[in-house]
């Protein structure tokens, strides 16, 4: 008898519980995959956010349709509580990928107010990029590119770049680290809409507090590369007298050093291991492939330097320079660092490049 | 005032006036042709083999040199021939198949002569516990047999055979063995005890005998090895555990034991130790599976959808989209199916029983997807889980896992992911309380004893398994000298 | 005063690192690092080694004290302050294990509340929680200590989930060393407190070990196996997180959680949060089992009593906290009292034994 009654409270006690929490059906919901943030176009609306969500539709043996929604607002939670009221699910903002800010936005408003609720949102993921369109984001994520759905496809562009190619890694965890670190300042990549199926990656945008201060083009991204990743990879081309070579980085190392305190020099040594993957010249002879080297080296060290000076002129410290002189030097102020220190830094460069291979033909 | 013979005759004349309510019992009066002594034989005819009464019994008392009831031993050539004065012996002798002599001389003496029937089935092949490679006979219903099959596997004079009476009605013979100088005292006793203590009317299987002496009635979970294998029970006596026959009952208990022996199937020894580890991981695997991912499905469903890897977010909402039904209901729906097919197919015979999960799996699994009940995804989830209910070797832990699934499932539908771990927990707190025949059941896991690892989750070589396992606490830990196994040639010596 | 507890409910001396350990690392472990960066800064893992050889000089004070009267907290009470006074210091024993349950339960239902389940109410959670826990209390301590060996050996494979953060960690992040002085290190160490407060428990469940002198050897293992974890923890957590970010992430763990994608699972908080059930369910476990033992020890009551009455305390306690302050300010109750209990009067007990032997045997 006695446990007939336990078993009778714990079912009772087991309908009380259900739907004491509330749950989000994956059907039932609208997974936000992308929101992006525009200026306000109408005069009436000025200094008012559009934010346009971006969703898939999911069918049944085809590609998910992109679904956009927009609604203006003064601030982001705002701007998803405007959406809602068109939406037929509740929306959620769980399995976003990417966030994009348009560059005219990123430039007069800044994105850190933008960026601060989903730093907040327990349901958003360290791992979610962010980027800047050039051009319109809401235009941007109105076309349809590949077959997976736009936001899979702009998180994989930025994906396979990193992983394959010149753009350092970057997500909002990385922005967020760069932000908080003392003596650094954040950075993020730039995309822009060529046509209605077609979305290059042209460039990185460096932010100082908050703001877009300055952009580098592709060609640069490869030797900024080098200098911010620990580890990297990426493809350039070297001309010399014989030809020229397209050299993919397989692997490249950077160290910093502290060469000097008075006046302050940080020597940068950059190790690249790459491989001659396309030749113009007859035939890569050893003396080729060390005249590519020389090249390649001497390239490096200038572009670092031309970047690094264009980093002086704006203020910014992308690669983290400060927050390098602080784990050297003990109690090292850093309050004005980009602004005078920083200025009349030091910095050398010690590239060294090996080349091990040129394919499979000789 | 009676005297004690009257009172004798008395209590024989009330039996007599029972039995012959029963058709089969009979009363036959004889006279011996040499010494013209009357006597009577009492037998029940369904109960005796009436060849033996013919041949080895009557021609003998007919015409042997019949005096007193003592020159029986002497002139039938039988092995069993008890005597006794007492009448109540009767009724119990009459039943289990002896015939009665009673000699019209000797009022209160009485002959009891062997003359058994034996109805039965032959021993045949393994069905619940069938394994390719090894020996191929299994138990069945005789106690007799049954302890031949094990005698014959362990012929040393320890091996002791302790039999009881149990059951008010039904009278059956239980038998305990174990090895005198292997098995723990405390665990015989505990046996011997537990199943002196049993007052139930009936003991028509050796599964009576599982639920009643567990130490916990109220756990779905399987307290005693059962197996019909007579390979299994010798090696699990010779490891220092005691086993019980039942009459009547193919399967015979082995105790004490732990939830991962429900895990090992006996083949496992029969193959080389990496092939039966390597088999042993993925029950382990399908077990669990089996339980937890039908609950998963529903949690991440319900509440997590920020799990769910991005390429499998299409196909997962797409064949969501037309369900009308919230995923606790798609997936309690499909279960019992599952579980109605299943009760099906075990009540009807083989081949009807084959057609049925056919056309239930086929049929059913496809027509509910395209009617838009299910999704095709949770079918194939739902397929595999019972299909991994169905690897455990044992066929009683398979059930205790098709249940547990539904706690599981009601957990996760309350409060996802932290749902199933909670009743994880009190899965976990339940087994920690467990014990078999007084040993904890988890064991080795917990208490954690690396020793009898060799033999859990895995099996290593036989040249580890130097020691008999530690939750037996047995007289001789040592199977074998560890040195000896342990010793190596240097190479090319 | 002393009692005899059957052999057979007993554990081995082994187990006693479980006990230990899974006492300590609990709800703390989520968000100690925080703590000792505000004090210490980017020192506070000097303050994790210094807090476990201090809780390694307690250990042995404790065993010491034990093996001189041979029984428990309540014995040594007796032994040094006489029948009455040492059931009043005993009966405090009670009200702080009492509240240690409450706030390592509340705090876990705070994180649900915030990460996953806004909506799940206190009450209902902790009443199913604390029908567990008290479903493993009255398996006695057998089951206890297995429920405390599973929560450290199922969740273990956490430990390497942490790796994933590792190619967003920066290790310089902790350099230079010896930034902080001494001061601002011991201050970190002190607020530590209440990650690892939870090896006094050992004053409880002392006659319960077998062969206890035996168990030593295993305690101090805990110890040095928690602080190691703690180390770990905080030096993952250095380098993932700059300075200023881990101040705004009250649980920086859980944040840290954020980066790792499998390709089975796109996110792995909701899984560790959900799977930290298992590792505070020993935590309140042993708590209650040793407040309630107390109880039995000083008033007579039977276990099986004492237990629910206790749990019902408790879940009267839980459900009467519902803002962020009300649950800091149980912590910060409990981490102050479990400071002062085990740095402050372990050692005042310790002396006062010694002494109390000295006169006895006089």
């Amino acid at each position: 008898m006695k446990s007939i009654y336990t078993a009778i409270s714990i079912l009772c006690i087991y309908l009380l519980l259900t739907g004491c929490v509330k749950k989000e059906i994956l059907d039932e919901i609208y997974l936000i995959e992308s929101i992006g943030f525009d200026h306000s176009k109408e005069k009436s609306n000025k200094g008012m956010i559009v934010g346009t969500i971006l969703y898939p539709i999911y069918q049944p043996d085809q590609p998910p349709k992109n679904k956009t929604l927009t609604a203006e607002a003064h601030i982001k939670k705002s701007v998803l509580q405007e959406i809602q009221l068109q939406s037929a699910n509740p929306i959620v903002t769980g399995s976003m990928e990417i966030v994009l800010f348009s560059k005219e936005l990123a430039t007069n408003e800044g994105v850190l107010e933008l960026i601060d609720p989903f730093q907040r949102d327990p349901a958003v993921g360290s791992g979610l990029y962010l980027a800047v369109v050039d051009g319109e984001a809401k235009e941007l994520m109105e076309g349809n590119y590949g077959i997976r759905g736009n936001a899979t496809y702009f998180s994989n562009l930025i994906e396979n770049n990193i992983k394959n190619e010149d753009l350092p890694k970057t997500n909002l965890h990385k922005f967020l680290f760069s932000y908080y670190q003392k003596g650094q300042t954040p950075f993020m990549p730039q995309l822009k809409r060529i046509s209605k199926e077609k979305v290059l990656l042209n460039g990185i945008c460096f932010f100082k507090h908050g703001k877009i201060v300055h952009t580098i083009s592709p060609q640069e991204m490869f030797f900024f590369r080098l200098l911010v990743d620990k580890y990297s990879n990426g493809l350039h081309r070297v001309k010399i007298d014989e030809g020229e070579a397209a050299i993919r980085s397989i692997r490249s190392v950077h160290r910093f050093k502290l060469t000097n305190r008075f006046p302050k020099e940080v020597t940068v040594q950059i190790k690249v291991h790459g491989i001659i993957n396309e030749y113009t010249g007859t035939k890569v002879t050893p003396k080729v492939i060390d005249s590519l080297q020389k090249e390649f080296e001497k390239e490096i060290d200038e572009e670092c330097k031309k970047l690094i000076e264009s980093f002086k002129e704006n203020k910014i410290d992308p690669i983290g320079f400060g927050h390098f002189m602080k784990t050297q030097i003990r109690n090292f102020d850093l309050t004005d660092w980009t602004d005078s220190q920083f200025q009349n830094l030091i910095v050398k460069l010690e590239p060294d490049v090996t080349i091990a291979e040129a394919g499979v033909i000789e | 005032m009676k005297s004690p013979l009257l009172k004798k005759n008395q209590k024989m004349q009330e039996l007599v006036k029972i039995l012959k309510k029963s058709n089969d019992f009979k009363h036959v009066q004889y006279m011996n042709e040499q010494t013209e002594e009357h006597f009577s034989l009492m037998f029940m005819s369904t109960m005796v083999e009436e060849k033996i009464i013919h041949e080895s019994i009557l021609p003998f008392l007919l015409e042997g040199n019949f005096h007193r009831l003592e020159d029986v031993k002497k002139i039938v050539p039988l092995e069993e021939i008890e005597f006794s004065e007492d009448p109540l012996e009767i009724e119990k002798k009459l039943f289990n198949g002896f015939v009665v002599l009673l000699l019209e001389k000797e009022k209160n003496n009485y002959c009891f002569l062997g003359a058994h029937k034996e109805v039965g089935r032959t021993i045949g092949v393994p069905e619940v516990e069938f394994s390719v490679i090894g020996p191929k006979e299994s138990f069945v219903e005789s106690i007799e047999q049954n302890l031949n099959l094990v005698r014959k596997r362990i012929p040393v004079k320890d091996l002791i055979i302790e039999e009881q009476t149990i059951g008010k009605y039904s009278k059956t013979k239980v038998a305990i063995l174990y090895l005198e100088n292997m098995a723990n005292t405390e665990n015989v006793n505990t046996v011997r005890q537990r199943l002196q203590e049993i007052e139930f009317d009936q003991i028509t299987d050796s599964s009576y005998i599982i639920q009643i002496i567990s130490d916990n009635q109220n756990s779905p979970f399987p307290q005693l090895l059962d197996t019909e294998r007579p390979d299994r029970v010798s090696s699990s006596i010779i490891e220092g555990k005691v086993a019980i026959i039942v009459d009547g009952s193919p399967h015979v208990l082995i105790g004490p034991t732990t939830l991962v022996e429900f895990f090992s199937s006996f083949e496992d020894y029969f193959l080389n130790w990496l092939i039966s580890s390597f088999f042993r991981l993925i029950r382990f695997f399908a077990v669990m599976f089996s339980i937890l991912v039908t609950p998963v499905y529903v949690a991440t469903l319900s509440y997590h959808y920020e799990l769910i890897p991005r390429d499998l977010l299409n196909a997962l909402v797409a064949s969501r989209m037309a369900i009308p039904f919230p995923p606790i209901l798609e997936a309690l729906f499909l279960e019992l199916t599952i579980e109605l097919l299943r009760e099906a197919g075990a009540r009807l015979p083989t081949k009807v029983g084959q057609t049925i999960g056919i056309v239930g799996g086929i049929v059913i699994g496809t027509a509910s997807v395209e009617a838009g009940l299910t999704s095709n995804v949770l079918l194939i989830i739902i397929a595999l889980a019972a299909l991994a209910s169905f690897t455990t070797p044992v066929y009683r832990i398979g059930n205790t896992i098709r249940l547990l699934r539904f706690p599981f499932l009601f957990f996760a539908e309350l409060w996802g992911f932290l749902g199933i771990v909670l009743s994880f927990c009190i899965l976990l707190i339940h087994l920690s309380r467990l014990t078999s025949l007084g040993r904890p059941y988890l064991e080795p896991l917990y208490p954690p004893r690396r020793v009898d690892f060799k033999d859990a989750l895995i099996r290593l070589s036989f040249k580890h398994q130097t020691k008999r396992p530690l939750f037996l606490n047995s007289k001789k830990p040592e199977r074998i000298s560890a040195k000896k196994a342990k010793e190596k040639k240097d190479i090319d010596e | 005063m002393s009692m005899s507890i059957p052999e057979n409910k007993k554990v081995s001396p082994f187990l006693v690192f479980f006990i230990i350990n899974t006492m300590q690392f609990g709800i703390g472990v989520l968000g100690f690092q925080r703590i000792i960066a505000k004090y210490a800064g980017y020192d506070g893992w000097i303050s994790v080694i210094i807090t476990g050889i201090g809780i390694h000089i307690l250990l042995w004070m404790m065993y010491k004290m034990l093996k001189i009267v041979d029984g428990d907290i309540v014995s040594i009470h007796s032994f040094v302050f006489g029948k009455t006074i040492g059931k009043i210091l005993s009966a405090f024993f009670i009200i702080y294990f009492c509240l240690l349950t409450v706030m390592v339960l509340r705090t876990y239902i705070e994180i649900v509340q915030v990460w996953m389940f806004p909506t799940l109410e206190t009450f209902w959670f902790a009443l199913v929680f604390l029908a567990v826990v008290v479903y493993a209390n009255f398996g006695g301590f057998r089951t206890i200590t297995g429920i405390a060996f599973f929560s450290i050996v199922l969740p273990s494979y956490i430990l390497a989930i942490f790796l994933f953060t590792i190619p967003y960690s920066e290790f310089d992040n902790m350099l230079p060393i010896f930034e902080h002085s001494i001061k601002d290190i011991l201050t970190a160490s002190k607020n530590m407190s209440l990650t690892v407060i939870g090896f006094e428990t050992l004053l409880v469940f002392y006659p319960f070990i077998k062969e206890p002198e035996k168990s030593k050897k295993w305690g101090h293992l805990a110890i040095l196996y928690t602080t190691f974890l703690c180390l770990y923890l905080t030096v993952l957590t250095f380098a993932y997180f700059p300075e200023k970010q881990l101040q705004l992430n009250i649980w920086p763990t859980l944040t840290m959680w954020k980066i790792i994608a499998m390709p089975f699972v796109e996110r792995f908080e909701y899984i560790g949060i959900a799977n930290w059930c298992l590792v505070i369910l020993p935590n309140a476990c042993i708590s209650l089992w040793c407040a309630s033992h107390i109880a039995k020890r000083l008033f007579s009551f039977t276990v099986r009593k004492t237990v629910p009455i206790l749990a019902l305390l408790c879940l009267i306690g839980t459900s009467l906290l519902f803002t962020r302050t009300q649950i800091n300010f149980l912590s910060d109750l409990v981490s102050n009292v479990g400071f002062y209990l085990t740095f402050g009067y372990i050692p005042l007990l310790f002396i006062s034994t010694l002494i109390a032997k000295k006169v006895k045997k006089k």
